[in-house]
Parts: C-alpha cells; structure tokens; sequence
C-alpha cells in the first residue's frame, strides 16, 4: 500500500499549527497508523496565549450566541458522519459502536449547546440578606482551563471532556494523547464552526513531558483531569498548582449540572435599596 | 466651651468565667491532651494572661480522629431534620448567650465590644439558624447527582473573627451530615471553647464538633491526617498554598479562603459623604483585621482633594482605645507580631514616598495599637499597594477613566471583593462585570449574611462559604 | 454672646446653582451611619454636660392660636430660670412665639440672655406672597424680635423654581439684616434625603444663619438622618465659603436620650465648636422638663416627676 497520509497537526488559536520542536509521534490505532504532533513546552506557552486571546472573545459572545456556535458544531459533525465512523473503526470499533458514538457525540454537544443559555438561571440566585440590599449571586467562568482527556477512542467521550467547560465560556486547551487522531479531525470541524480562534485549542502529545510547564503556568486557572493519573503525578500537579492556586479537578463529572461546578467561579454582588 | 468628651463607658466583664487552663474537646467532652504544652492567650489591649490552652500536637489530633469517626457513625444515621434541631437549638443558645460571647471575644481579640455586640454574635446566631433549615433540605439545594458529605472535615480559622468564621465553617458543615475537628486560632481560641461547652449543653452526640487548640504545628497535623476528607481553611494566601501542596498527594476537599487588597473605587459621580463612611468602614472595621478589606481606595482624581479631606475629617473622629468602652471605634491589634507587621509595612510606605496621614488620638501604654492610618501619593508599584497589610492602613491610588480603575483594581494576584462607588447605576453594573472579585460591594462595604455566598477569585482562594453556593463546599460531587 | 454672626453671606444664584448640582445621597448608607451614631454610650460627667448643654440650646416655643400674653408670662419666666431649685441649670437660649407675642416675650426677658425668636413669613405653610411674608417679618422685628424663624417656599421648591424659594429667603434676609435668621426647611414635607440636602444649601447660599428642620407642625418632623444631613450640608457650605452656619433640631424631640442622639451628630460630624447655642438649637416644648428630670436623677440618683419643674 502506498496511499498518501494525512499529517495531522495542531489547532491552536484557530490555525493548524506544527509543533516548533517539529516533533511528532506516532498514534497506532487498530487498523491504521498516523503521525501527530509532539506538542513542545513552547507549543503550550503559545497555546495559552491564544487561549487567553480566544477566552476574551468567547466568554463575551452572549449566551445565545454561543449556544448557536455549539449547535452549529452538532451539524458539523454530522455533516462529517462517514469520515468520523471511518476513524472511528480504524481505531477498532465496529461499524455499529462507530456510528452509535457519533450519535452520542451529537447528543452531548446538543445538550451542551442548550445549555450554554441556561445554566446561570440554574447556578445563581437572589440571596435573601437582611436589611434593605439586592444582593444576587451569579457565575462567571474561570478562565483558560486545560483539559486532559481521557484515551477512549470516542467522539463522545472527547466532546464531554471539552463541552462542560467550554459551555460556561472558558477557554480550553484539550490535551490529547492516545485518541488524538480522533481530537485533530474533530479540529478541523471545530475550525469550519463560529468558534472563535483560540477558544478551543486541541494539542497532542504526551502529558508526562509537560507536566511540569503546565502545572506550574499560571495563566492556566484550571486543569480538569478526565483520565486515570498515577499518585506521583497528582502530586506534581497539586504541588506546582499550590503556587498560584490552580484549581485541580480530577475526573469531574462529565454531564448535568454538576460537570459545570469546576469552571465556574461565583461572584456575589451587594446593592441598597433605598430612595 | 469645653470639648465634650465621652466618659468612659465599659462593658462589664464579670459576665464571663474563664478557667486557668483548657484541655481539648472530644468525645463530646473536654479531657486532658496528650500534649502536655499549653499557650498562653493573652488579651491583646493589656497584654493580660487570660488563660493557658492545649498546643496540641499529632497524638492529639489523631484522638480527635477517632472521636469524629464515632461521631460521624451517629451523624449520618440521623435524619437532617434531627440536625436541623442541633443547630437550631446551637443559634439559640448563642443568642441568648451573646453578650458572654460578645465580651470574651472582645477580651481574647481586641476587638470592639461595639462590633462583636452588634456585628459578631448576630451573625453567628443568625449562620447557625440559615443552615439549620437546609438541614433536612439539602436534595432541594442543587439539582445535581451525587452530592454527598465528605465525612470528618477539618476546619482552620484565624483569629480576625474567631467565633464568626467558626460559624462559617461549622454550621455548614454540620448541616450537610459532616463532623467537624475545628483547630482555632492560637491567639483566639477562648469562644470556640464557650462554643463547645454550648455543644454539650444542646446535647450534640460526641465526636460530632471536635476542638483542639494550638498553633501552626496543630493545625498542620489536621492538614496532614489522612482520614480528613476535607479541610476548610480561612487565613493567609501562604498558608492556603501550603495546605494546597501539603495536601497534594491526598484525593481531598479544599476549601481556600485566603488574603485580599481589595479595591474601593470611588466615581466622581459617587454620594460622597455615604462613599467616605463605607471607605472608612471598609478599612477601619476590626481594625482593618479583615480579608476583603478595602484597603485601596482607588479614587477618581478630580475628586481627590475633596475626598481625602472629608475622609481625613472624618478618620479624626474614630475612637481607639479600650475595647471593652461601648464608644471604641478601633480596638487593640490582635498581637505583637501583627503589630510589626503593620508597622514595618507602613514604614516602608514612608520610604517609598507615599504621603502619611495619621489620627491624632492617643494610644494606650499598655497592649498592641495601631493609629488609623492613610496614604496618598503612592504608586500602584508600592509594597503599601500590592501586600496585604491587616491592619488599618488605607492606600490610595487615583484613576483618570473606568477602564483605567478597573485595570488598577484588578491588578492584583488577589480576588476576594471590591467596592465600587457611583450613583449611575450602568456604571455599577459594567464595573462589577470586570472586576475580578468574589464579592462586589456597590454604594456599601463590608455586608455580610448567611444567605450571601463568600469567597475569593485567583489567589484569595476557591469554594464558597454562605448562601447555597456555600453547602457545594461541604457536598462532595461523585462522577 | 456672639449669636449675632457676619451677614455678608450670601451666595450668588449662579454659585448656588453649582454648589447644588449632582447632590448625590444613597439612604442605606446613611441610615447606617446615623444608626451607628446612635449606639454611643453617653455616661456619668459626659451626660451631665449633655444634659446642661440642651437646655442652654433650647429654644421654648407655643406656637399656638390660644397662646395668650399669660402663656407667654409663664413660659418666658421657666426659660429664664428652667429648675429654681437649681442653680446650675443654665436658661434657656430663647423664647419661640407668634409675632403677635414678640413685645410680651421682650418684655418677661428683658432682664436676662433669653432671646426672643419670632416665626413669620406666613409660618408654618408659607403659601402667601412674598410682600406679605416681608410684613410679617418686618413686624416681628419692629417688635423687637432677636431672631426670627421663617419657612421655604415649598410650592416653589416642588415646582422646581429653587430660584424663586432663594429669591425670598434673600429678600427676607434683607429685611432681617443683622436679626437672626433661621430658615425651615420641614424635611418631613420634602421627604427625600436629596431635597433635605439641596434644601440645607439653597436655604444656606440665601443667606441663613440657621437651617431648621421643621416647624413641629407636622406629625414627622425632625430626624437625626435630616439633622445629619444638615450638619453635612452646614459643612461643606463651610468649605465652600467659609461661613459657618447653625442647625436648628425641631419637631418630635420629647426625650434627653434622643436629644443627646442628636449632640452626638453635631459633635461627630461638624465638631465641639458647635456645641453652644450660636450654632445647635433644639425647638421644643416639653424637651425641658425630661432633660430636668434626668439632670436631678444624676444628682439624686432617683427618677423624678414632672411635679417637682414649674410648667412652662
């Protein structure tokens, strides 16, 4: 066989970028092979600058909005069914668990893209303070959060690691190591959608070479663990995020409201009311 | 004529009874410590011992432990109604109580007996009464799965509102179906004794509220006791970070509510004569022993001259001394090592070249004072502007435009709250949307309640103390 | 005494108008403040010089249609000597009639530091022309009135004509000359703590040497948040032009403990210099008669009984 193929790269900022390093590695799937990008220390310092870039565009979409730029992923994919279960089934799931993934993968953004305007009526409150104040509690999202997803070959397990999230109106830096084939085509429709650049970065790679760059930076607020971690690592991570207060949340929730909790941050603001 | 002056008008202290020495608390019990060291606590406003503690140490704690294991197989067999009665009967015994309460705290801290009668102990009572009756509602509090409480939860409180945070921390705690191992703080710890022995009184089944006085080594053993499922801190941002690391290899609840140098932005548009009382209460109140204190105040500089000299005005008229007088504005500093830290930081301020202004009244010979202090003409650069200093020292910085005072505001590695004064209410609104704080004070300062969620931004910390939001710090989420 | 102060005081409309403009009051945070002012202990010597010091502020006033010469005659003789069985007890500032009662007062206090204070200017409404408030208190001066006590034009003031409520208080002012002049503001009718502020400096910029809250003719009449207010006002007139004006407190003060509320106010926020009756004032009738009691409670240590004052 000597077909052409595809080099995959990362998606950052809203462009496909090379790692700088110009590394690679290699993804073996089932029935097929592909090489990814090996994201360098440097890619991640870029990749937070685009993240922050693309976090001051997106959290101020409105609420409406967004759920339409996630809603327009879900017909994305769906316009790209056949290539996803193609995928999908060189990574060794049957054409039947292939195209039901997909389905879900379609759910779950579908849920999410309703979401998007609901979930600060379902999250903030009036507070019944004594004395004459209006005082309301409501949330805002956390910032640049890194996701490390988990290694299911699965659309849907990806978009649940990216989705929660990204609906509150952060901006994602989802890290991906044995399903990255999976995560750079999913880029390519993330690209095709109004997302604005930066907002979604997908990254391949391997977690253990940047462990250190990621904990440790601190305009990274967040990192949400979505797979099985060593205790040695956790360490690392909970250690370096001490210094600056990195929210660390391993394995969240995935679906309803509670998947929201951990990127989102209350803000409560005091009135009088008087004449 | 002459000056009217205040007579002196004390409040007694013969209500309060206050033994030579402390033990630890558990098993529902007070009993004597493996440790056999004990901290003196004195009254910082004479420098008097008022009593010895336990500084208890990690046989202690483990005690503690295992009486909260015990605790906690009672607890969660009872239903949240019949918790809800503990706490119900807790805030009542404190209101009735609160004077007792209100002048031992006063003794132990310094602080206002004005504050801890009229601000303290209300609000203590009125946290045990919010969260009893969530007690036996806590499926209605979130529509989310799998919310449960962590089990034995170690709490660490410091010594700015000693029984306030306590009830921050236990209420809560107890309400959601956790126990409690509560470590005050070392030059505090005399209410949260009186509290235990209201715990006994209300008949709280053992090793559900747990005490153990002492000191940081104290508080670390509870930090790094592996069956604490969560630890609830209220302190400094270093020792936040230190629980954070210490904790790192722990799959553990964190509750961080750390420092401030909260922003008090006064618009030109502002009701000046309410904008410099809520200046003035939000740096002067506890004598500025306060996290979110607004200790910038971020001031629009056309209205600089007239502000600073109504505040000066009215900086003038604050009573320091006695805190036991029913008329002392501004108490005792809580301890000597406060007191350096206040005073190297404000010489500092000096050096740098802010422009001092000071009160005029007299300190007392004896305890640990601080004089209201103001700086103006100091740069955002200055370590008066950047470093939570606790003490009542307010820095000024001025603003030419809104985006100008939002940038100074939010230039800070602090979030916990800001102030925000103008009577245009768009303004309000665009400005708490960008200010990067937990807690938004408009046209007032310093408010709290039971119901109203607290809590930090960036490196004030993270989780909710108050409200609904606050049961989420004592409700596991299970995936 | 100097209660006769500098009449050069008046502002210009235009710097009035400036000194006006954007009043800004948020309610919340100044009932806080005044609630907070209301907690200090006053105890022991500092009440005692509290007590002394209300009396010696107190302006005696009947302000009714059945006063009668007699009334007056017993009224002027309690304000010069408020407590004969003590000799501590200062008189009272002033005494507070009708015009038509100016010469009788005069006359009981001729002998004595007692002032006589005369309402006009159509008190307490106001609503009669300016020709004729100009009468009114030209007649109580002509009858030898040392003070006189007039109303603002609230008409005006509602209907947004500020200039015109300023063009009276200075045409009176005008026929005041050095007489002094108190001018009501009745907060209870302006209601908002906005008006009660814009109310204090336009009355102030006209010319007053006093600002007083109300003519006690109506149910809600002073209020330690209007007095703080005024004294707010008071302040930054001070700042603004260096005059150093009075308050007046009256209407609804019955009580030592809620008159020695409103001394707390003056002290706190203008300054002891004010505590004398040049500058704090409180209208009142039956205020006296507590505040006695209170100062014999002191001494004896006993609670007392209105029996033992002489009615006013």
């Amino acid at each position: 066989m000597n077909e052409i193929k595809k080099t995959y790269k990362n998606y950052v900022g809203g462009k496909y970028v090379r790692s700088e390093s110009g590394k690679t590695f290699r993804i073996d799937l089932k029935n097929d092979f592909y090489e990814v990008p090996l994201t360098s220390r440097k890619d991640i310092r870029d990749a937070v600058v685009a993240a922050k870039k693309g976090y001051s565009n997106w959290q101020k979409l409105s609420p409406y909005n967004k759920t339409q730029v996630l809603y327009r992923l879900s017909e994305m994919l769906e316009g790209n069914f056949e290539t996803y279960q193609q995928l999908l089934q060189d990574a060794g799931l049957t054409k039947a668990k292939a195209s039901e993934d997909i389905h879900k993968a379609v759910d779950t953004i579908i849920w999410y893209a309703g979401m998007a305007d609901k979930w600060e009526q379902m999250t903030g409150n009036l507070n019944p303070v004594a004395g004459d104040f209006f005082n309301i509690s409501h949330q805002e999202s956390l910032g640049v959060v890194f996701t490390l997803n988990s290694n299911n070959q699965s659309l849907n397990s990806l978009l649940l690691n990216m989705l929660p999230a990204l609906t509150v109106g952060c901006a994602v830096i989802s890290f991906n190591e044995e399903n990255s084939v999976i995560a750079l085509k999913l880029a390519e429709d993330i690209n095709n959608s109004d997302l604005p650049g930066g907002a979604l970065n997908i990254m391949s790679g391997k977690f253990e070479l940047l462990i250190e760059d990621v904990s440790n930076h601190v305009e990274i607020t967040a990192m949400a663990i979505y797979k099985e971690i060593n205790n040695h690592d956790k360490k690392i991570i909970k250690e370096n995020a001490s210094k600056s207060l990195k929210r660390i949340f391993i394995n969240p929730p995935t679906m309803g409201l509670e998947a929201l909790f951990p990127f989102i941050e209350t803000k409560t603001v005091w009135h009088p009311k008087g004449r | 004529m002459n000056k009217w002056e205040y007579a002196e008008s004390i409040e007694s202290s013969s209500i309060v009874n206050i033994d030579k020495k402390y033990g630890i608390f558990i098993d529902g019990n007070f009993q004597s410590a493996n440790s056999k060291k004990f901290i003196k606590t004195i009254s910082p406003s004479t420098e008097e011992v008022l009593s010895s503690v336990t500084l208890g140490n990690e046989i202690d704690i483990n005690s503690a432990v295992e009486s909260a294991k015990e605790g906690l197989k009672i607890w969660s067999k009872i239903s949240g109604t019949e918790r809800a009665k503990y706490l119900f009967k807790l805030a009542r015994l404190i209101q009735e109580r609160s004077r007792e309460f209100a002048v031992l705290e006063t003794l132990d801290g310094g602080k206002p007996i004005k504050e801890s009668r009229d601000f303290d102990l209300p609000q203590v009572a009125a946290n045990f009464f919010y969260f009893a009756g969530w007690a036996d509602k806590l499926d209605l509090s979130w529509n989310a799965k799998g919310l449960k409480p962590y089990g034995i939860i170690g709490q660490i409180i410091p010594w700015n509102f000693p029984l306030l945070m306590l009830s921050w921390k236990v209420a809560p705690a107890l309400a959601t179906g956790n126990v409690v191992i509560l470590k005050p703080a070392e030059s505090t710890p005399l209410t949260a004794i009186l509290f235990a022995e209201l715990c006994q009184e209300v008949g709280l089944p053992p090793g559900v509220f747990n005490l153990v006085t002492g000191d940081g080594t104290t508080g670390a053993a509870l930090v790094k006791h592996p069956d604490i499922s969560k630890i609830a801190f209220t302190g400094s941002t270093g020792v936040g970070k230190y629980i954070q690391k210490e904790t790192a290899d722990r799959d553990i609840g964190l509750t961080l509510e750390l420092g401030g140098k909260a922003a008090n932005i006064v618009f030109n548009d502002a009701a000046i004569d309410q904008a410099v009382e809520g200046v003035v209460n939000g740096i002067f109140f506890n004598q500025g022993h306060v996290c979110c204190a607004g200790s910038r105040l971020v001031l629009q500089e056309d209205i600089h001259d007239e502000f600073v000299t109504k505040l000066e005005k009215r900086m003038q008229s604050l009573r320091v001394g006695n805190p036991l007088d029913k008329n002392t504005d501004i108490g005792a500093i809580n301890s000597k090592e406060q007191l350096d830290k206040i005073t190297n930081l404000v010489n500092e301020g000096v050096k740098e070249g802010g422009s001092i202004f000071q009160t005029d009244c007299e300190l007392p010979q004896n305890g640990f004072w601080f004089k209201p202090t103001l700086f103006t003409n100091a740069q955002p650069s200055y370590r008066i502007s950047r470093e939570e200093i606790f003490g009542p020292v307010l820095t000024t910085l001025t603003f030419r435009t809104p985006e100008e005072a939002i940038e100074i505001s939010n230039n800070t590695e602090y979030g916990l709250s800001a102030g925000i004064w103008t009577e245009k209410g768009s303004k309000i609104l665009w400005a708490a949307d960008r200010l990067q704080a937990g807690v938004i004070w408009a046209n007032t300062f310093n408010k709290f309640d039971p119901s109203s969620p607290f809590g930090g931004y960036k490196e004030s910390g993270f989780g909710r103390e108050g409200g609904r939001h606050g049961l989420l710090s004592y409700l596991k989420v299970q995936s | 005494m100097s209660s006769i102060k500098e009449s050069k005081n008046i502002l210009k409309w235009s710097d009035t108008v400036e000194l006006v403009d954007n009043l800004r009051v948020d309610e919340v945070g100044l009932k806080e403040r005044v609630a907070s002012l209301a907690s200090r202990s006053i105890k022991k010597d500092s009440k005692l010089q509290a007590l002394n010091y209300i009396i010696s502020m107190c302006d005696l006033t009947t302000l009714e249609g059945e006063d009668t010469e007699g009334k007056i005659g017993q009224m002027t003789a309690k304000a010069i000597r408020p407590d004969p069985s003590n000799d501590e007890v200062p008189s009272v500032a002033a005494v507070c009639v009708y015009p038509a009662l100016v010469s009788k007062a005069k006359e009981m206090t001729r002998n004595s530091n007692v002032k006589v204070a005369s309402v006009s200017s159509y008190f307490p409404s106001g609503q009669a022309p300016l020709e004729s408030k100009i009468l009114d208190t030209q007649f109580a001066i002509d009858q030898g009135a040392d003070e006189i006590d007039i109303v603002i034009n609230r008409k005006a003031f509602f209907e947004g004509d500020y200039r015109k409520m300023y063009d009276e208080i200075v045409a009176l002012k005008e026929v005041c000359k050095s007489v002094h002049l108190k001018t009501i503001l009745e907060v209870g009718e302006l209601r908002t703590y906005e008006n009660i502020k814009k109310a204090s400096l336009i009355s102030l910029a006209a010319g007053s040497d006093f600002i007083k809250t109300s003519t006690g003719k109506i149910s809600n009449g002073s209020s330690r948040e209007a007095c703080y207010l005024m004294a707010k006002a008071v302040w930054d007139y001070k700042t603004v032009t260096g005059f150093k004006a009075g308050i007046k407190v009256a209407g609804g003060i019955r009580d030592s403990k809620d008159a020695i509320r409103y001394l707390v106010i003056v002290n706190e926020e203008l300054g002891s210099e004010w505590l004398n009756p040049d500058y704090f004032r409180f209208g009142a009738s039956s205020l006296v008669d507590d505040v006695l009691k209170q100062i014999k409670k002191l001494k004896t240590n006993a609670y007392q009984s209105s029996y033992y004052f002489p009615r006013g």
